[in-house]
């Protein structure tokens, strides 16, 4: 009688958000920290952004897979609304949004970690 | 003698996620939602969340329900303000995909962006 080898990395529990929380808020700091909203420079900060939070999630590495999103949105007294709706594994995967401002514009940064096997 | 189980860790080709199909049902869903509508701050948080719980539901009945999905709204008031949105994925190009849909009226911008990830494995007993 056989009896099958369990391989699972029993120290990973579910998604870390506080990290990431913490992980994110610097990223946008380092790449917009002071400045003032710039149409020419927007696309650059995004792709910044975004960029940065990846490469510093995926540097934890832990077996998740990550989808990053960030919007940046001028301070005109207009509203914006994010929401979100995710069909996963709700024990070992977790989402964090981080809402970050400064005086001339808003960030809202969306991480989704998705847990790998 | 035990039988064995077998996973399925890849989706089958028939199963492989098709973003064109989810974009036309992103699509689909928005414009009957949100056409000819107003801006409203107390109506969207309620309007946001359940285009997002619908978006999910009508992707995963449309033959996606093995995977993961992650669908995200966004919907922003048109002041004449400067928008822009990124995002960036880490994931297994061979089996993860994302599908999204703008949709604009007159007073109103929303972004809808949805990513499917990982197969989930299925077990199937051999004996």
């Amino acid at each position: 009688m056989t009896t099958m080898e369990e391989y699972n990395n029993g120290s990973e529990g579910s998604f870390n958000s506080e990290e990431a929380d913490a992980i994110v808020k610097e990223c946008i700091e380092g790449v917009v920290g002071a400045d003032d909203y710039s149409q020419s420079l927007v696309n650059k900060w995004t792709a910044g952004i975004v960029e940065r939070c990846l490469t510093q999630l995926v540097k934890q590495g832990k077996a998740y897979k990550y989808i990053v999103t960030c919007a940046v949105m001028q301070k005109t007294g207009a509203g914006l609304h994010t929401a979100n709706s995710c069909y996963w594994d709700t024990a070992m995967d977790g989402s964090c949004t981080v809402r970050w401002e400064n005086r001339t514009m808003y960030c809202v940064v969306s991480v989704f970690a998705v847990a790998v096997a | 003698m035990e039988g064995s189980d077998t996973y399925l860790i890849r989706p089958n080709p028939q199963n492989k996620f098709k973003p064109a199909i989810v974009k036309e049902c992103i699509r689909e869903i928005v414009r009957e939602r949100l056409s000819g509508k107003r801006y409203e701050p107390e109506e969207v948080p309620e309007l946001s969340r359940s285009l997002a719980e619908s978006i999910k539901d009508r992707v995963k009945n449309a033959g996606f329900d093995k995977y993961k999905l992650v669908v995200q709204v966004v919907i922003g008031e048109q002041r004449g303000e400067g928008v822009k949105m990124s995002s960036k994925c880490f994931w297994d190009a061979d089996t993860d995909n994302h599908a999204e849909d703008l949709f604009i009226n007159v007073c109103t911008f929303c972004s809808v962006h949805s990513d499917y990830s990982g197969g989930e494995g299925a077990k199937f007993k051999s004996i």
